[in-house]
């Protein structure tokens, strides 16, 4: 599904942040991927989603189903992203001018997809009713839900979370998590979730450590990093 | 023994620009001739009264007042059409304003809507007069000019100044730039700029009302025509629409941006 060749990255003071980082992740799997803060975990995602640039070198340092990202001139890669990618924000970044509704079915609008579907992820992550509600009207939790159906809606291939539980208290991220590992199994989409929080990441299939050296597996979660 | 630190030094820049100011003040004052003291003369007074006394009672015949109303309908005509028309214009420059185009086009139209707002209405509207010949089009192209460069500058200072994350958030999710911009900035801004153009839709009743004055049609031609015909009664009735005019739109105005910032 996705897969990472010798990806480096130096931000444009000189300063590297990823060193020739390889992965592959499978179709349907659900990873999360830990580590200090400033160690390039959230550049990692901007990278996979081509918001941001690799460092030169490797022709292919990311192919997203068998396409190589860096090929792709800026409205491909918008395209790509808009068909076959989900994002999920720890801010949720819900459009605080739409109803519920809309803001689900924005990705289906952009697809040009029937936006049907869009209640029925609403009511699939516990909204049902509230198609009208604004997001004002709700708390984090609700919100993240909102983000979560948006991010599912169209059916993407790969999810790409940014600390969806950081914004929330610890009953609400578990309820969050559970919610979220639900419909990605239904969905059978690759989910690749950045987290500092170890209860997050012990709902994921697989954790992943990122290090100034790489990326390497660690099912042992470190207690200390809440 | 701890030390206090030390006063900031004081600074004289304020008071030596304060008594520039008084200075000038006085030295307008004694420079132009005013005759404050004859103007509080009886006989000045009693001028001013026989001159007022003029006024009244307005001219009320059918005719004349079936013409006032006209020429209100013109002046409101000619107010909302160059508002119409600034709000194309402002949107339009607003977008390269905000330096959606780049910062080379953004100074360039910056510059452009500083030189359109910077031409009072009635400078454009003589020198409209001259390209438009007399008439209402000359006055709402007046308008429009001079409204385009102040909404055209609000609306850019919007769009610069809204939050940037929806915008972010729907481009990382594969919105165009343009759909971006659409559904998530645009929508931010509208309530403030509906705002700022109703706002400048009350300036431009007065704006239009005055205009007339230079030959640009509506009750402000009307005014110039009986004032100088020495026909105050008439002029009367024509400075009662206006009034009426321009309150009753101030006050509709209000209600709707009242309504809007709710």
């Amino acid at each position: 599904m996705l897969e990472l060749r010798n990806l480096s990255k130096t931000y444009a003071s000189g300063h590297p942040v990823l060193d020739r980082v390889n992965w592959t992740f499978a179709p349907g799997e659900f990873v999360a991927i830990m580590g200090d803060s400033g160690v390039g975990k959230s550049t990692l995602l901007n990278l996979i989603a081509g918001l941001d640039q690799p460092d030169p070198g490797e022709a292919s340092p990311i192919i997203v189903d068998g396409v190589a990202m860096s090929a792709l001139d800026d409205d491909v890669a918008t395209r790509l992203r808009r068909e076959r990618m989900g994002f999920i924000f720890q801010a949720f970044h819900v459009l605080p001018h739409l109803t519920l509704h809309q803001n689900v079915a924005l990705p289906l609008l952009l697809n040009g997809l029937p936006q049907q579907r869009a209640d029925d992820m609403l009511a699939a992550v516990g909204l049902k009713g509230r198609e009208r509600d604004y997001p004002h009207q709700l708390s984090g939790g609700e919100m993240q839900r909102v983000a979560i159906a948006r991010a599912l809606v169209h059916r993407p291939a790969l999810v790409l979370a940014d600390e969806p539980t950081g914004n929330l208290d610890p009953d609400t991220a578990h309820a969050i998590l559970q919610l979220l590992q639900t419909e990605i199994r239904a969905s059978g989409a690759c989910t690749i979730m950045v987290t500092h929080s170890p209860a997050a990441a012990a709902m994921a299939d697989r954790i992943l450590r990122l290090t100034r050296s790489g990326l390497r597996e660690s099912n042992a979660v470190n207690a200390t990093e809440q | 023994m701890s030390h206090m630190p030390s006063p900031p030094p004081r600074n004289w820049s304020g008071l030596v620009f304060g008594l520039a100011l008084v200075a000038l003040i006085v030295a307008s004052f004694a420079s132009l001739s005013l005759k404050f003291g004859e103007f509080f003369t009886a006989d000045a007074l009693h001028s001013m009264a026989e001159f007022v006394h003029g006024f009244f009672p307005p001219e009320s015949g059918s005719g004349f007042v079936r013409k006032v109303a006209l020429a209100t309908g013109e002046t409101l005509a000619m107010s909302a059409l160059g508002t119409l028309l600034a709000v194309a214009g402002g949107l339009l420059l607003a977008i390269p304003g905000a330096g959606r185009f780049g910062r080379a086009a953004r100074s360039v139209v910056r510059a452009l809507l500083n030189v359109l707002r910077s031409i009072p209405e009635l400078v454009w509207g003589a020198i409209l007069l001259i390209a438009a010949g007399l008439g209402p089009f000359a006055g709402t192209l007046a308008l429009a000019a001079h409204t385009t460069g102040v909404l055209g500058r609000l609306f850019a200072d919007a769009l610069e100044n809204a939050a940037p994350l929806p915008e972010q958030s729907l481009r990382t999710n594969g919105a165009s730039p343009m759909a971006a911009f659409f559904y998530a900035t645009l929508p931010q801004t509208l309530p403030q700029m509906l705002s700022y153009t109703l706002y400048r839709w009350e300036n431009n009743i007065r704006a239009a009302a005055i205009l007339g004055v230079v030959g640009a049609g509506g009750l402000g031609q009307m005014l110039k025509y009986h004032l100088s015909l020495f026909q105050m009664q008439r002029a009367a009735s024509v400075v009662l629409a206006m009034l009426l005019l321009v309150a009753l739109v101030d006050a509709l105005s209000f209600a709707m941006r009242r309504g809007l910032t709710r």
